[in-house]
């Protein structure tokens, strides 16, 4: 049931500039869902060593999909707020970071702690990071009362290396445990004929292994590619691969896109349609197997003078990427945000 | 050992063994500090990233995650 958010990279980041990044996001899709994002980041350095990094964020969903359909005719709103805080400290070439983020929103309430490590290695060539949380999930189990229970621990390794002035190579290992209820009380299937939520088991292991690779070609163009495999012991596997070009146009002005490919098979317990008297089912469909694809547009342009009212050095972001899948759900995504640098 | 535990630990071992190899210098690292080419997710990646893995079964692989939502 949980689908996670990135919280924290725990591989080598650049060490952070005082700024503030606020963002905009508004998604809608072929089943009638429309999400209105805004978050803002605020990232500032409090000593030459120690960094802190804050995020609020609001989802304002507005949701006519089948599942909420079935008992709200007219469709129906939910709210969803997040809100975490990450604090860095280097010591010397290694940094460590430590934080924590909750998130509440109707029938669901997620509580996150994480600690994170890494450390710049043959002269910043190569840079080692791990880090772990833990997530303690509680749905709802809509229309009812009942609130359940779930765990998340989450693990992940890394190597950043720079092979060239111009190439840079990210290799990395995923593993996530969740134990609990993970059944998604919303989504039906179709069980001896008639429509009832599912049952899918309470313990899933994932793995996930990603190969990341930036080269910078002639002429201010970048080129990137991003490959993961998954599998998981519900038998989900997947393949997502990506690849993009970005150019410089000019020392302020950036464009840029990007094309990603997706496919995943079923989980062992999924079908159409189940009879009889099976232990597990279910209606959900990030456990179907399908296909997608995704296309991404973007440019950035930070103006000399400063944007509007905003100090120089301060840069407006475009973004739109349309998204469909081999089950007909298709979806359109629009980020506009700005980065205001701070002192 | 598994075939995919002995492939994950021969990815690691050939990268780590290959690091030492890198002979790029501090003052050599103005492209490598291009926004075009770090890993850091910005707020759209970020975004991206979160309701894809709304739609798909499958998660992770660039950082550790928090508990995320209730997204259907």
């Amino acid at each position: 049931m949980a689908t996670s958010a990135l919280l924290l990279a725990a591989a080598g980041y650049n060490w952070a500039q005082n700024q503030l990044d606020v963002s905009f996001h508004a998604f809608q899709d072929s089943r009638g869902v429309t999400v209105l994002s805004p978050d803002a980041n605020f990232t500032k350095d409090f000593t030459d060593r120690t960094s802190v990094k804050l995020k609020f964020g609001v989802d304002a969903i507005s949701a006519a999909s089948d599942s909420c359909a079935r008992c709200h005719s007219d469709g129906a709103t939910n709210g969803r707020f997040v809100g975490s805080a990450n604090i860095t400290r280097k010591y010397g070439d290694t940094k460590v970071t430590g934080g924590a983020e909750f998130s509440r929103e109707l029938f669901y309430q997620a509580t996150t702690v994480l600690a994170s490590v890494s450390r710049d290695l043959h002269n910043a060539n190569t840079t080692v990071a791990g880090g772990f949380a833990f997530s303690l999930n509680q749905p709802q189990l809509h229309p009812g009362p009942t609130v359940e229970s779930q765990q998340s621990y989450d693990a992940y390794a890394s190597v950043t290396q720079s092979w060239t002035k111009r190439t840079v190579t990210q290799v990395g290992y995923e593993i996530n445990q969740v134990n609990g209820y993970q059944t998604n009380p919303f989504l039906r299937t179709t069980l001896n004929g008639v429509m009832t939520v599912g049952n899918s088991p309470e313990a899933r292991t994932r793995h996930a292994l990603s190969a990341r690779l930036r080269q910078a070609l002639p002429a201010e163009t970048f080129f990137e590619a991003d490959y993961r495999r998954y599998h998981d012991t519900w038998s989900v596997d997947s393949n997502a691969f990506s690849l993009g070009l970005s150019h410089h146009f000019g020392p302020r002005i950036v464009g840029g896109g990007s094309w990603r490919h997706y496919a995943q098979s079923g989980a062992y317990f999924y079908q159409p349609e189940y009879t009889g008297s099976p232990t597990y089912f279910t209606g959900d469909f990030r456990l179907f197997p399908f296909d997608s694809n995704s296309v991404t547009g973007r440019f950035e342009i930070t103006p000399k003078a400063g944007l509007l009212m905003m100090p120089a050095g301060s840069t407006l972001a475009l973004q739109y990427e349309r998204y469909r899948a081999t089950t007909g759900f298709e979806a359109g995504i629009f980020t506009g945000g700005v980065r205001i640098p701070l002192k | 050992m598994s075939m995919k535990v002995r492939a994950l630990a021969g990815v690691l071992v050939l990268g780590i063994l290959t690091t030492a190899c890198a002979t790029v210098k501090p003052w050599q690292r103005g492209t490598l500090a291009d926004s075009c080419m770090v890993f850091d997710a910005d707020s759209a990646t970020a975004y991206m990233t979160h309701w894809q893995e709304a739609r798909e079964g499958s998660m992770g692989g660039f950082g550790v995650q928090g508990g995320g939502c209730g997204c259907k």
